[in-house]
């Protein structure tokens, strides 16, 4: 006796190799290609600047653009998932804003010189405060809607005091400084970057990864997915936490990237037969492909100023995201 | 082998919704639990699944419900809400399949056991025919019967079901009031199945033993047929009852409501 199959679809790996091996093409491209006042440039010039500019250069911005990418793509599931809600995104829950409001108060104080560290230092302590904040808002045992709400005032009020301090800004430069980090960025970072948001990414991957069955269980709504052992408040917190942990540390390296949280998953879950569960490692791929992709085509374009990675990604996901509320996905899920 | 609730009482603020009840459910029965709106039998039976904070105890085999964790309770205890949201456009069968989810390790595929429980499940509630249709394209009917299928798909010895009968067509009804009483019969070992009714008729007809609830309390029990008297309606319904037998069952309509005790001057 076979249990009915729901469609005749490849199997779930079989998604997540085709993805891989995409953002592994991704990633060869985006080593070997860069980018000078010229506009773009291939290969690694001279032999005795091969080394270094592979190292020092292309290395940091493309595993940035993978683990910034997958991490954006993995949380956007989640909460798409935990939420019930196709329009969720990482950015909803004030950790972004929070992280590019302490990213922020450390150019305010002309801090930003004195080591490279202490911006993404600055921009974990701003996410952590935000999830803190969230978390005296809406408490232990909040519901979704008070998630949101409280995540709508944490973004309102961190975007209020990152204008104060531009307003405030000691000089111009310092506020056009401000301005353009806060535009998202993976030009000119270091290894050392990716040290320091790899020990936030990981662990909060590894949280969201959690509360992959809850999330399928939080499907048939919150009383049945308790009947069926996941309580909603567990996943709720993994998903929460690992989110600001996540995004936070990669707030903290790149600025402030948007929508990849929103389209990836979106793009995705029609693949994975609409499974909040099986969305989550494709989302991680998929997101970072499309961030390796986006970072890749900015250095292609003609010569000029350097488009910044957040504004491509918010230049193609907001007529996106109009698209989905025209199209009324929003109704496919819905807050509790 | 009882789920057995000791003195199990929840109030939603000031008001208790289930007064102080002491209740012994034997596996082997298909309990009916009636009563008019508002009673708590929906309170009461998210009580027994351990759902809702509660005073008192329910207890499965002489262990408190509450202090079982997650995975194990709900692999011995099923339930069912009434009219469940479906949040994303799942096929019909994979919606059935998160029945299994109490019984599977963290990222493993589906096992026979659970095809088997599956497949199993939605022959019952008749829901084969579209098993790979999104269950936002079933009517409210179809919808109902696979999302019964997937508290039957879970396979406990206690199946807690809040009105499954209420959107379906009398076919359906009928049919899943005989696919409760034979989960109740069992498989291997006999399992308790306490269904929230408003088909006084079925519920006399099908169900071995019924609770009575008004305001709150326990107001009768005992075999469903004796339960529901017309005394017994007249009083907790305020209806006047026609009751007669056919093909040596029990018959109960609902047919006139008697005048509000307002109204009786």
């Amino acid at each position: 006796m076979s249990a009915p199959t729901a469609r005749m679809r490849p199997p779930q790996w079989a998604l997540g190799i085709f993805l891989g091996v995409l953002v592994l093409v991704a990633a060869g491209a985006s080593l070997l290609i860069g980018r000078d006042g010229g506009g773009p440039t291939f290969g690694f010039g001279g032999p005795e600047l091969a080394d270094v500019i592979f190292r020092e250069i292309r290395l940091p911005r493309t595993l940035l653009a993978v683990l910034v990418g997958g991490t954006l793509g993995l949380c956007g599931a989640g909460l798409q998932g935990l939420l019930r809600n196709p329009l969720a995104e990482p950015g909803l829950l004030g950790a972004s804003s929070g992280a590019a409001f302490g990213a922020v108060i450390v150019f305010y104080f002309g801090l930003a010189g004195a080591s490279s560290l202490l911006l993404p230092l600055g921009a974990v302590a701003g996410s952590l405060l935000a999830l803190g904040v969230l978390y005296a808002l809406a408490g232990r045992r909040g519901d979704f809607l008070t998630i949101v709400l409280a995540g709508i005032a944490i973004n309102a009020l961190a975007a209020a005091l990152t204008s104060l301090a531009l307003n405030f800004a000691p000089s111009p430069y310092a506020a056009l400084e401000i301005l353009f980090w806060m535009l998202g960025s993976l030009a000119d970072r270091s290894l050392a970057h990716v040290y320091l948001a790899l020990p936030l990414m990981v662990p909060g991957w590894l949280l969201v990864a959690a509360a992959a069955r809850g999330l399928d269980a939080l499907t048939l709504g919150e009383e049945t997915a308790s009947s069926l052992g996941f309580a909603p408040q567990r996943s709720q917190w993994l998903v929460i936490g690992g989110t600001a942990l996540a995004v936070g540390g990669a707030v903290a390296v790149t600025g402030v990237v948007g929508f990849v949280g929103l389209v990836v998953p979106h793009l995705l879950r029609r693949a994975v037969g609409q499974h909040p569960s099986r969305l989550l490692l494709p989302s991680f791929l998929g997101g970072a492909l499309l961030t390796t992709l986006a970072d890749v085509a900015i250095r292609l374009l003609p010569p000029g100023p350097e488009l910044k990675l957040g504004v491509v990604t918010a230049l193609l996901g907001a007529p996106f995201f109009l698209h989905l509320v025209m199209r009324g996905s929003a109704r496919a899920g819905s807050l509790q | 082998m009882t789920l057995a609730a000791v003195q199990v009482e929840v109030r939603y603020e000031m008001r208790s919704a289930v007064r102080p009840t002491t209740v012994t459910l034997e596996p082997g029965e298909l309990v009916a639990l009636v009563g008019p709106n508002g009673a708590g039998k929906s309170t009461l039976l998210r009580a027994l699944a351990g759902l809702v904070a509660h005073a008192g105890s329910v207890t499965w085999r002489g262990a408190a419900l509450t202090r079982l964790d997650g995975r194990t309770r709900a692999r011995t205890v099923a339930y069912l809400p009434q009219d469940p949201p479906v949040h994303w456009p799942l096929a019909a069968s994979e919606v059935v399949g998160l029945g299994r989810l109490p019984h599977r390790a963290y990222g493993a595929e589906r096992s026979t056991a659970d095809d088997e429980a599956i497949a199993g499940a939605m022959r019952q509630t008749d829901t084969l025919a579209f098993a790979a249709r999104s269950v936002h394209r079933l009517s409210v009917g179809e919808r109902a019967r696979v999302l019964l299928a997937r508290a039957l798909a879970v396979e406990a010895p206690v199946l807690l079901v809040d009105e499954p009968i209420a959107m379906l067509d009398p076919y359906h009804q009928l049919d899943v009031m005989r696919v409760l009483q034979r989960y109740a019969a069992g498989g291997t070992a006999p399992r308790l199945v306490v269904a929230v009714l408003h088909d006084l008729g079925l519920a006399a007809r099908f169900c071995a033993r019924a609770l009575l609830l008004n305001d709150g309390a326990v107001v009768g029990d005992g075999p469903a047929e004796d339960t529901l008297s017309a005394a017994a309606i007249r009083a907790h319904y305020r209806v006047e009852p026609f009751i007669a037998r056919h093909d040596g069952e029990p018959l109960i309509v609902p047919w006139r409501a008697l005048p509000r005790a307002s109204d009786a001057d």
